[in-house]
């Protein structure tokens, strides 16, 4: 009995065995052939979701005039992260989309390599972008578009653009006393604070977060946060926090300050160009202007990020992604293209100036922009936006800025190697 | 304890109950009882076990083709000891226990007995590869272009087949228009009338030469980056299809010195084998660095660094009363309704059944995100509804709470499952037969209900309890670990050890896995600890029919 | 709260307090079952009027609709994969309840019948694998998926089966566990006895433990369905084509970073995604109710 099963399993095995290996054999190399007489080669993309959408026409377009597969996929979470880790196993894409604040990252994993542009190429872009995706002394990555944030308004409520913050405070003040609106700003800081929206108020306080060396490069070494001039920024933001005018609140968050604003429950809201489109969703009559600073203070200045094209170090078809992001990324086309599908001022001076002229909101948001600072790229930056902002919204709550900002500046430099 | 069966299974009062040898069951008289069932038994068999010798040589070729001997042998042994053991007799529990096993050691053991391993090391952003990548990545990174060289126009040609034959590069002067024909060998100038040029500066045809289209030179993409011309200067490299430029690496590695030289600065870094960088003399670091053995510092740095051990003790003893606040709480909720709804007169049970499920239903990271903003302060509805003003993630014991309150609403529906499941398990005349006996309800209950309840959910409760120890989402998606004391923002009041590690372990300088490793492998050890005693006390359960 | 009172009572005679006695014995119930709903229903309450609003902006002051459009709805199936997470979704947690429970059932027969060296230390071993925290071993899963997208394709990053097999590779984990618990509960003499008739462990296991843990296995099944349906951090990896997405990963992505405003699109999703979960619970609350009748009739 048990010989007879197992002689019976032998034999049914092997014939199943048999066939399974047949079918895989004959249909294995019919796949590749079939794959490889469709396309040339294929260029994998890896970005976020907004822009996944907003570049896969364009990418297949690519694909279809070079008789290439393009295949845009869009990495919900943890992108960067994400990134590295498949970059370094070999399963990474060819090319990446992010901000340039990434790149010391992906740098330092050898995950990206520098992009080489012609001179005539360079000069079409904004400074500022090609400053930005500059790391080390070379180019990382193709800028496409920059951002910063402004003061956004609501020009029924406060038809004046405030010249200073106590200006903007007295105005919403007013109109919470008149019943007109329910916060005076809305600036989105959460219990864990938002160091990027709160910037502007920090440098104007006159904070600084890295010194830079005699090239202009951003300093590790000289960290602002946690000196006097730091301690000083925050003593006036606590002014407007929760213990003192009431400007700033915990409670209002990243998920619901654009939704008060266009609630017209405030006047004023600190935002950037993503704000707009629920703006006019929502029938707003808006207008945009520069954050503004603290009377007798510094200038405020948001922070300029710009998003970029990156080159794998590891990617199958290297050649490929350096085609795309060095000749099409380069094209006025292809921004003014992207800026419709994502209205943000595209880096291109060109493509820039193409739709300035149809979009009021584009020159303004790049005006509000034009003193602000680049955001930095170095990696001890990733150590700043936690402990800052935590600091940021215990300050706002009432806590003392001298032993906050204290506590914020060591924690930092302990993560600073 | 003795029931009267209601079992659906009218084979089990099969007469004729003669002691057998157990082990071997098979009389002659039950072996042609069931005949039939021991056929179906066989071919089931045949037919499984021919899949997995089917499956084993669809695995088999490819692991061939790919010369990965050692692969091949682990698919070889595990197909073999599958043969085995389902044509022996022995073994009967392995049998049952290796289906999910062999998954198990693959997805999960792997995975971790890997992260363990990097805890030995500096595994961490700038510290990821060999040193090997790290050399790579600092040559490619160093290229420039040779200033004030030209900027040619690239087309990719070769003189055998488009799909094999050796690679050249066609480039074109901007300036003077000439064609020159490059490979390893460095630069030939082409004669004008064998060319024909576009436009842009592009060869588009050249005599001798098959000139690819950018779909036949995009698939042999790594030859086409391989391809460096040497020229005086440096060396012409490809950038994209279209165009070539003259670079050069500023930094080279020089295997003499073990060390990366500079040729514009001419400053050196020595590779430093103990942390994985190399150093230049005055301290300066190159960024890309590279993976190496760190033996226990990471786990000394854990119980020395005042950062990381300091709060460990209070995150630690808040981690355990979240874990079985939020088992506890789910559990007793989630037993009281099913218990209410537990009833033969209850009508729209079904109804109740699925409202109650659906926040199970929705998926769990929206609904948590939803919740923080119910707390919200000013605008949350918690506030709103009842009139209140608490700051309720800004305090302490108010954040707690809130987080435990989420927990239990999006918790309970899964216990109330559960437990409905398992009132359903228990012979209702065990219930009836105390109750006539003229027992309380309550007596009743305690007397009857709630043993076999845990008897069958204590498992669960364990489980449940380790799973709710690392809930990383229920921290993370609300309150983020906070409040924070305002002048320690690395730990606060909601931390988990989990969320802790989190933070450590991604919020500073890039994600430093080693040291998180570490980290988790402590808090590992605790929790095994915990398990293993609490798991200890079900064995008295466990015996409750035994 | 946690009284236990179905049992039928001593006061046959009272017939002056029917009211009483009805809602002793059946109206609390009600009173609980409404207020553990209500519990239940109103941060719900919230998506659906995010989903209708078509703003889709989250206030949490606004807990009933102030717009009734389905835009969001439309939007979803004409903007994004919505069609093609769904069918993923519902295939990939379909097969993977399916094999989880009869993989897990397996283990748990074994863990509760049978008495082997290494039975206790196996079970705790099975627990404490699921405590090591998952966010670390996404490298470990790069690797191996790596080779395996290299050698087999058709199992490796963007396709189901591997996914699938990934999922599977958990299965034992918290199942086994609840499962074990269940066959602990049925007594010894019911297969003791059927193996003196000559069964073997296969047709005990087969023919008389699954049909009695019918129950369990159907809640099994449930939780393992929805926990697949909503796992995120290791498809949010695995998946990055668009189409091969499962409603978990693609949803996520509508809300993802700070600066999205699809939350509307993004709760009616949430409210589509939970209609498969509650017809399942249909199809499998039979089972679960099985037991309830089949008492109620021999009462």
């Amino acid at each position: 009995m048990r010989i007879r099963t197992a002689g019976v399993v032998a034999v049914l095995g092997l014939a199943l065995a048999a066939s399974g290996c047949g079918g895989s054999s004959n249909d294995k190399p019919a796949a590749k052939e079939s794959a490889k007489a469709a396309t040339g080669g294929k260029l994998v993309i890896w970005a976020d979701d907004k822009r996944t959408a907003a570049l896969k026409p364009f990418a297949e377009q690519f694909g279809k005039e070079n008789g290439v597969t393009v295949e845009v996929q869009a990495v919900s979470k943890d992108l960067q992260t994400n990134f590295v880790t498949a970059s370094q196993q070999g399963s990474g894409p060819d090319v990446v989309v992010g901000a340039h604040d990434w790149i010391g990252n992906l740098v330092q994993n050898g995950a990206i390599d520098p992009v080489q542009l012609a001179a005539e190429q360079k000069s079409a872009f904004n400074e500022t972008a090609i400053k930005a995706v500059t790391f080390n002394g070379q180019l990382y990555g193709v800028p496409y578009a920059t951002e910063n944030i402004a003061l956004i308004r609501n020009t029924e409520l406060a038809p004046e653009a405030p010249k200073t913050i106590e200006d903007l405070v007295a105005t919403g003040k007013k109109l919470k006393a008149d019943k007109k609106a329910s916060e005076i700003l809305c600036l989105q800081s959460g219990q864990n604070g938002d160091a990027y929206h709160v910037y502007p108020l920090y440098t104007s306080g006159g904070g600084y977060l890295f010194g830079t060396t005699a090239n202009g490069d951003y300093d590790p070494k000289d960290l602002g946060v946690g000196k006097p001039e730091s301690i000083a920024a925050f003593q006036k933001i606590a002014k407007l926090g929760e213990k003192g005018e009431g400007a700033l609140k915990r409670s209002i968050t990243g998920e619901n300050s654009i939704a008060t604003f266009t609630g017209k429950k405030c006047a004023f809201l600190v935002s950037g160009p993503w704000a707009i489109a629920d703006a006019k969703k929502a029938n707003i009559t808006y207008d945009i202007s520069p954050v503004p600073g603290f009377a007798g203070g510094k200038e405020a200045q948001p922070f300029v990020g710009v998003q970029a094209f990156y080159v794998a170090a590891k990617g199958k078809n290297k050649a490929l992604a350096q085609e795309f992001v060095t000749n099409y990324v380069t094209k006025p086309e292809l921004a003014v293209a992207l800026y419709k599908a994502e209205p943000r001022p595209p880096a291109l001076t060109a493509a820039f100036d193409q739709v300035k002229g149809t979009d009021p909101d584009l020159a303004k948001f790049s005006e509000a922009g034009k003193n602000g600072q680049v955001l930095p790229a170095i990696p001890a930056m990733a150590a700043i936006w936690d402990p800052f902002g935590k600091a940021e919204a215990a300050i706002i709550g009432g806590a003392d800025p001298a032993k906050t900002i204290t506590g914020a500046g060591k924690t930092i430099a302990g993560q600073i190697k | 304890m003795s029931t009267s069966l209601s079992g659906p299974e009218p084979a089990m009062q099969a007469p004729g109950r003669e002691p057998v040898r157990s082990g071997l069951p098979r009389t002659s008289r039950t072996a042609r009882n069931h005949a039939p069932i021991t056929a179906t038994g066989l071919v089931v068999k045949v037919v499984l076990l021919g899949l997995v010798a089917g499956i084993a040589i669809w695995v088999a070729f490819p692991l061939i083709e790919a010369k990965m001997w050692v692969g091949l042998a682990i698919l070889l042994a595990t197909t073999a000891g599958l043969f085995y053991l389902y044509l022996t007799p022995r073994h009967i529990p392995v049998k049952y226990l290796v289906p999910g096993t062999l998954l198990l050691i693959a997805f999960q053991v792997f995975p971790v007995l890997y992260t363990a391993s990097t805890a030995f090391t500096n595994f961490a952003d700038g510290h990821r590869g060999s040193k090997d990548d790290a050399v790579v990545a600092i040559q490619s990174s160093s290229v420039k272009q040779v200033a004030g060289s030209a900027e040619y126009a690239l087309s990719i040609a070769t003189k055998g087949d488009p799909t094999s034959g050796p690679l050249v590069f066609l480039v074109t002067d901007p300036k003077t228009r000439a064609v020159s024909a490059g490979d390893g060998e460095g630069l030939r100038p082409l004669d004008a009338g064998s060319v024909s040029v576009a436009p842009g500066g592009k060869v588009t045809a050249a005599d001798g030469y098959t000139v690819l289209n950018f779909g036949q030179a995009s698939v042999r993409s790594k030859e086409i980056i391989d391809l460096v011309v040497p020229t005086p200067g440096g060396a012409l490299r490809s950038n994209g299809l279209s165009r070539a430029y003259e670079g050069r690496a500023i930094r080279a590695y020089d295997t003499g010195c073990d060390c990366i030289k500079d040729s514009e600065t001419g400053k050196t870094w020595t590779a430093d084998e103990a942390d994985g960088s190399f150093v230049a003399a005055d301290g300066e670091r190159l960024t890309q660095g590279w993976k190496v053995n760190v033996g226990l510092q990471n786990f000394s740095r854990v119980l020395t660094d005042p950062n990381i051990s300091g709060p460990f003790f209070g995150t630690l003893v808040w981690n355990f009363a979240f874990a079985i606040g939020s088992t506890g709480l789910t559990f007793l909720l989630g037993m009281a309704i099913a218990l209410a709804l537990h009833s033969p007169r209850m009508r729209g049970t079904n109804l109740y059944r699925v409202l109650l499920i659906l926040p199970y239903a929705m998926p769990s990271f929206a609904m948590l995100l939803v919740w923080r903003d119910m707390f919200n302060t000013d605008f949350g509805l918690v506030n709103n509804l009842f009139g209140l003003g608490v700051d309720w993630f800004g305090e302490a014991w108010s954040a707690r709470i809130a987080v435990l309150l989420v927990q239990l609403w999006l918790g309970y529906p899964y216990m109330f499952l559960v437990a409905t499941g398992a009132l359903q398990a228990i012979p209702r005349e065990l219930t009836e037969a105390t109750s006539v006996d003229g027992a309380s309800p309550w007596a009743s209950f305690k007397a009857v209900t709630l043993p076999l309840l845990l008897v069958a959910l204590s498992p669960l409760l364990i489980a449940s309890f380790a799973y709710n120890f690392n809930n990383i989402n229920a921290i993370w998606l609300t309150t983020e670990g906070g409040p924070f004391p305002a002048d320690n923002p690395t730990n606060g009041a909601t931390d988990l050890l989990i969320t802790y590690t989190y933070r450590l372990a991604f919020g500073a300088q890039g994600a430093q896995f080693g040291m998180a490793a570490a980290i988790s492998i402590f808090i590992f050890a605790i929790v095994a600890t915990v398990s293993a005693i609490s798991f200890r006390r079900t064995r008295k359960q466990e015996e409750v029919y035994s | 709260m946690t009284t236990y009172a179905d049992a039928p009572v001593a006061n046959r005679n009272a017939t002056g307090r029917r009211r009483n006695r009805w809602f002793a014995q059946v109206g609390w119930r009600h009173l609980v079952g409404v207020l553990a709903v209500v519990f239940s229903l109103f941060p719900i309450l919230f998506v659906l009027s995010a989903a209708l609003n078509p703003l889709g902006t989250l206030s949490s002051t606004e807990l009933l609709p102030t717009g009734a459009s389905f835009e969001n709805f439309t939007n979803l199936f004409e903007k994004t994969a919505f069609a093609h997470w769904f069918v993923n979704s519902l295939l990939i947690a379909g097969t993977a309840a399916i094999v989880s429970i009869f993989l897990s059932s397996l283990a748990a027969y074994a863990f509760s019948r049978m008495r082997f060296a290494g039975r206790r230390f196996g079970l705790l071993t099975l627990l404490l694998i699921q405590m090591f925290p998952q966010f670390l071993a996404i490298v470990a899963i790069f690797l191996i998926f790596t080779t395996v997208t290299d050698l087999w394709p058709s199992i490796g990053f963007n396709t189901p089966w591997g996914l699938f097999l990934l999922y599977m590779g958990g299965a034992l984990g918290v199942n086994t566990w609840l499962m074990k618990g269940f066959f602990d509960t049925l007594p010894r003499e019911l297969d003791e006895s059927a193996t003196m008739d000559g069964a073997t462990h296969a047709q005990v296991f087969f023919r008389i433990m699954l049909p009695l843990v019918a129950p369990i296995l159907a809640v099994t099944a449930l939780l393992s369905f929805i926990g697949t349906i909503n796992e995120f951090m290791i498809a949010n990896v695995f998946l990055t084509n668009t189409n091969s997405k499962t409603l978990a990963v693609g949803m996520f992505g509508l809300v993802a970073g700070e600066r999205n405003n699809n939350f509307g699109m993004f709760a009616a999703g949430t409210l589509l995604t939970a209609i498969p979960t509650v017809l399942v619970f249909q199809l499998l609350q039979r089972y679960i109710v099985s037991g309830l009748t089949a008492g109620a009739v021999k009462g």
